[in-house]
């Protein structure tokens, strides 16, 4: 389905309608009607270095229309019917919004009762049911979250947006001063162009710290895309990096802490996707982002400042746990092309330490651009994963 | 003048007295009611012999009472009115059941006036039963006097034992309200009533009568017993008399009791079973209840007799049999031969130990008394409306060398305004009388945790009572019971005990998850076609509008899809008959042992 995500306006009220038509017809003939989804979960996710990113396996989860479903399916039915009105007459909605819509709905139709949302949770799992039914992202139904992060500089680039209406807007991100340009719902929307040939562009997992880079003039003396990814990366930072990598062919390297929550979460969630979003990772991750640091070298090198991991820091312990599973059983830790994040993350392990992104700042405290320099010459040597 | 008013009663009372008093009242207030007696009588015993001593004085067993009430159940206002109703109840229950009659008691408890101690109420306690009446000699022993008991040390389930708790009360309402026990009483034969005050005598542990006299009393005989006391009234919760009268009323189906309680109606409950529970013979002693000292001295009872006719005269469950699987184990059949008296110290100990591992056949279940699935069945509806029950009565067994038999009912009420996540309501019984205070302590509600209720169908949290508008009820019924204190609260478990009443238990939660089962399924059902009718109409016209399908289309398909779920209702209703049936067969086999046992109690009557 990912493939046709510039058409999908036109291809989600197909498929649709040929799913409905199935079921009608199903029951027509008295013919219990099954539906499969994708199985999203690592257990179905195979990892290919030459693809890149998490793809599904051949695993399905299978739904049958029976007394128990019946509630499940009448209700994603209704919902389907007022995504596919918004996908028709172009109105985008949250999920909450949508479960306010659904309630005026069954308001103004009394008929409709039985299929009353309790909670939003309860038509957030429908919304979701929706998805893997018809293999899409949510995005596709014009359901968008407000995804954070993604804050983005450069002297260079230009984004030229196409907007419903058929209007274009373009954006000259070096005239935004020290304003970010953030890329919100669809950033496959988008297109990207340069004025001037950019060397590289640096994903920076704190935002502050992306900022401070910015302001103390890494744009203005490099030729370079720098964003803040604002840690875990949302669907739409995710969306992004994968259309700088693309539309501008152009290095893409992570700086970021030096421990197994990042490691795991949030770097490999950038490169290669995740495993609950398995359908959606093809637009959704950029194989070719390179882990800059803090590598683990860098501490001796730079005589950073690292600390062990707290034994009662619960979110590091749960990390460094999940850390040792995927060293068995994460098929992207797995893959010989990796070996080296692979190593990161044994030593990560074995040592039971972490380093800060920020530690870059005590190698010269009386330096502002230190950090910089630091970075720019790793670029230069090489010196990434 | 203050000064002197306050030494005086230090100058009245000897020094040594007091002395002596305190010195009782710091003994371990947690002492077994057994232990207490004897600790009273040993009292008793050395008055006579050690008064000439210089320095050591003694006190009589109601001095060392009335210091020490707490002991028995009067450690609080509260428990004060539920101990003093439940001595009286309990006295008119045996004497009853030991006549033949069938109980008819009538309780009043009232608030008269504000009590003399603080934060109290003055509140009249009246108890009166149809029972044989009390011979006027004998009344100030039974009121006024400690350790005077017709039961005491007899090895039977009575309810009272010692002959503590209607003289405690008569104390306590002599202390608080400075009149004892109000008493009107008539045997068979005697034409008129008597009507007369009871006091205890503290100094000399003896009851006193006053204010005598005859009066005309339209019954036939009974008894009728006034106390007029501090404390405060309860009537809800565990702890309160609703739950006491209730309890009463569950293990005592041929009990008819009237009660009127304050700010209530005269309430009636009748008795569901028209037969006085037979009273335990006395039966001889069962080897493996016995301990060796005891088995040496009950050999003293016998005199010159041979050993072999000793064992199979003086205890129950030996036979020839069994001398001859204790030759076989090793002992001589000389020894047999030879005369009690005569038999050395180790030959007894050899003689204990080869018959304590020989298999005996259960204590005599005529030595415990039981109240009988069927009228626990029965009795469990006078609780209140209930959907549905389970009653389980244990075969007799020996825990702690003591025959003992486990009773357990649990019943599932229909008043839903009981919260969903509130623990269920125990009722735990001791010789069927109800026990209502320091629950977590007591061996039944352990048993009652220890089972995993989730695999009935009841909600329970990790090692807690289960969960719902249920009643568990469990009695336990033994000639001994250990308590855990003098005033009988709580049962102390040895792990034999609580895993004897676990099984019970689980028998028990086995039965009643067949009509949770058969509801749950019940409830699948409704629900199945409640979904058929909502949600078909729905799902196909919704279908129909994002698919633009003509109505001929959409009524062939609500044709279909009810076709298809109604395959699906028609499986749940399977189920349920399934589960149905199970529920039948159960009953149906409850129903046949029970007349099975009834043909075979009259065979044996």
């Amino acid at each position: 389905m990912s493939k046709n995500l510039m058409s999908s306006s036109d291809e989600i009220p197909k498929l649709s309608k040929d799913l409905c038509n199935r079921l009608l017809q199903d029951l027509e003939r008295a013919k219990r009607p099954v539906l499969y989804a994708t199985k999203c979960s690592l257990d179905n996710a195979i990892y290919n270095h030459k693809v890149g990113f998490f793809t599904p396996g051949s695993k399905k989860v299978a739904t049958e229309l029976n007394v128990s479903s019946v509630k499940k399916m009448s209700r994603a039915i209704f919902m389907l019917e007022i995504l596919l009105r918004n996908l028709d007459t172009g109105a985008v909605n949250t999920k909450r919004e949508l479960y306010y819509i659904s309630k005026g709905e069954i308001k103004h139709n009394p008929d409709l009762k039985p299929l009353d949302f309790a909670d939003q949770d309860e038509s957030d799992e429908i919304i979701d049911f929706i998805c893997e039914l018809l293999e899409c992202y949510r995005e596709e139904l014009n359901c968008y979250a407000n995804d954070r992060g993604g804050q983005t500089y450069s002297q260079q680039l230009v984004v030229t947006e196409t907007l419903p209406d058929g209007d274009k807007a373009v954006v000259d991100l070096s005239k935004l001063g020290t304003s970010p340009f953030q890329p919100k719902n669809r950033p496959q929307n988008l297109k990207l162009s340069a004025k001037k040939k950019i060397d590289f562009c640096l994903i920076v997992e704190s935002e502050g710290t992306a900022n401070t880079l910015v302001a103390n003039g890494f744009t203005k003396r490099h030729n370079s895309i720098l964003m803040g990814a604002g840690g875990v990366p949302s669907n739409a930072v995710r969306g992004w990096c994968k259309l700088i990598q693309d539309q501008l062919r152009v290095p893409l390297y992570f700086y970021g802490d030096l421990d197994a929550y990042t490691m795991q979460n949030i770097f490999r969630t950038l490169k290669a996707g995740s495993a609950s979003s398995l359908i959606r990772n093809e637009d959704f991750s950029a194989p070719e982002v390179r882990f800059l640091g803090v590598l683990p070298e860098d501490i001796k090198k730079y005589d950073l400042n690292d600390y062990p991991v707290k034994e009662n820091d619960a979110q590091e312990v749960r990390a460094l746990k999940k850390a040792s599973d995927a060293m068995k059983n994460d098929p992207f830790f797995l893959d010989k092309k990796n070996k080296g994040l692979t190593q990161i993350l044994k030593w990560l392990l074995e040592h039971k330490r972490r380093c800060e992104q920020q530690a870059y700042f005590t190698v010269d405290p009386r330096d502002p651009t230190m950090p910089e320099k630091i970075i720019v010459e790793k670029i230069k040597r090489g010196d990434y994963v | 003048m203050d000064m002197a008013k306050k030494s005086q009663p230090k100058k009245s009372a000897p020094a040594t007295k007091a002395k002596a008093s305190d010195k009782k009242a710091a003994a371990p207030k947690a002492t077994k009611t057994k232990e207490s007696a004897e600790e009273s009588a040993a009292i008793q015993q050395a008055k006579s012999s050690s008064s000439s001593k210089k320095g050591i004085t003694t006190s009589s067993t109601a001095e060392y009472f009335s210091k020490n009430l707490q002991q028995v159940g009067f450690s609080s206002q509260v428990k004060a009115v539920l101990t003093t109703l439940k001595e009286a109840v309990d006295n008119s229950l045996d004497a009853c059941e030991e006549n033949g009659i069938l109980p008819e008691v009538t309780v009043t408890v009232e608030k008269v006036g504000p009590g003399s101690l603080k934060n109290s109420d003055q509140v009249r306690i009246r108890v009166e039963d149809n029972g044989p009446g009390i011979d006027p000699e004998d009344v100030p022993k039974v009121f006024g006097e400690y350790l005077a008991s017709s039961k005491f040390g007899r090895g039977r389930c009575s309810r009272g034992q010692q002959g503590i708790g209607i003289s405690a009360a008569t104390t306590w309402a002599q202390l608080t309200s400075a009149v004892g026990a109000r008493v009107v009483t008539k045997t068979e034969k005697m034409r008129k009533a008597v009507r007369c005050i009871v006091e205890v005598d503290i100094k000399n542990n003896t009851g006193v009568l006053k204010e005598k006299d005859s009066v005309d009393w339209e019954k036939p005989h009974g008894t009728s017993v006034e106390f007029l006391i501090d404390g405060r009234i309860q009537l809800n919760g565990e702890a309160g008399l609703i739950s006491y009268l209730n309890g009463t009323t569950l293990v005592n189906p041929h009990l008819t009791l009237h009660y009127k309680l304050p700010e209530m109606e005269l309430h009636t409950v009748e008795r569901v079973s028209n037969t006085v529970p037979e009273i335990p013979s006395a039966v001889e002693p069962h080897p493996h209840t016995m301990k060796l000292g005891e088995f040496i001295a009950h050999s003293h009872l016998f005199g010159r007799v041979k050993v072999g006719a000793w064992l199979k005269k003086g205890f129950s469950r030996v036979h020839e049999g069994t001398l001859k699987e204790l030759n076989a184990a090793g002992i001589k059949n000389g020894i047999f031969e030879k005369l009690v008296d005569s038999l050395h110290e180790s030959e007894f100990k050899e003689l204990f130990m080869a018959i304590q591992n020989i298999p005996l056949m259960a204590p005599s279940t005529k030595s415990v008394l039981s109240i009988g699935e069927d009228a626990m069945a029965k009795s469990i509806k006078r609780l209140g409306a209930i959907d549905f029950f389970s009653v389980v009565s244990r075969k007799p067994t020996i825990c702690d060398f003591k025959p003992v038999q486990i009773e357990v009912a649990v019943a599932r009420l229909e008043d839903r305004s009981i919260e969903a996540d509130a623990p269920v309501q125990v009722l735990r019984f001791a010789n069927r009388v109800p026990l209502q205070f320091d629950k977590s302590a007591c061996a039944i509600v352990h048993a009652i945790q220890s089972v995993n209720w989730r695999a009935y169908g009841l909600g329970q949290p990790k090692e807690s009572l289960p969960q719902g508008p249920y009643i568990i009820a469990v009695s336990v019924v033994s000639p001994f019971i250990r308590f855990k204190n003098a005033s009988k609260e709580t049962i102390d478990g040895s792990d034999e005990l609580v895993e004897e009443i676990r099984r019970a238990l689980i028998q028990s939660g086995q039965r009643l998850s067949k009509h949770i089962r058969k509801e749950v399924k019940a409830n699948e059902l409704e629900e199945k076609l409640r979904h058929i009718e909502q949600f078909c109409p729905i799902l196909v016209a919704g279908l129909a509008r994002i698919t633009k399908a003509s109505d001929s289309r959409r009524k062939k398909a609500e044709d279909g899809i009810a076709k298809l779920l109604g395959r699906d209702a028609r499986d749940t209703e399977k189920e349920l008959k399934a589960a149905h049936d199970v529920l039948e067969e159960q009953t149906a086999k409850a129903s046949q042992k029970n007349s099975k046992k009834a043909a075979e109690a009259e065979v044996e009557a």
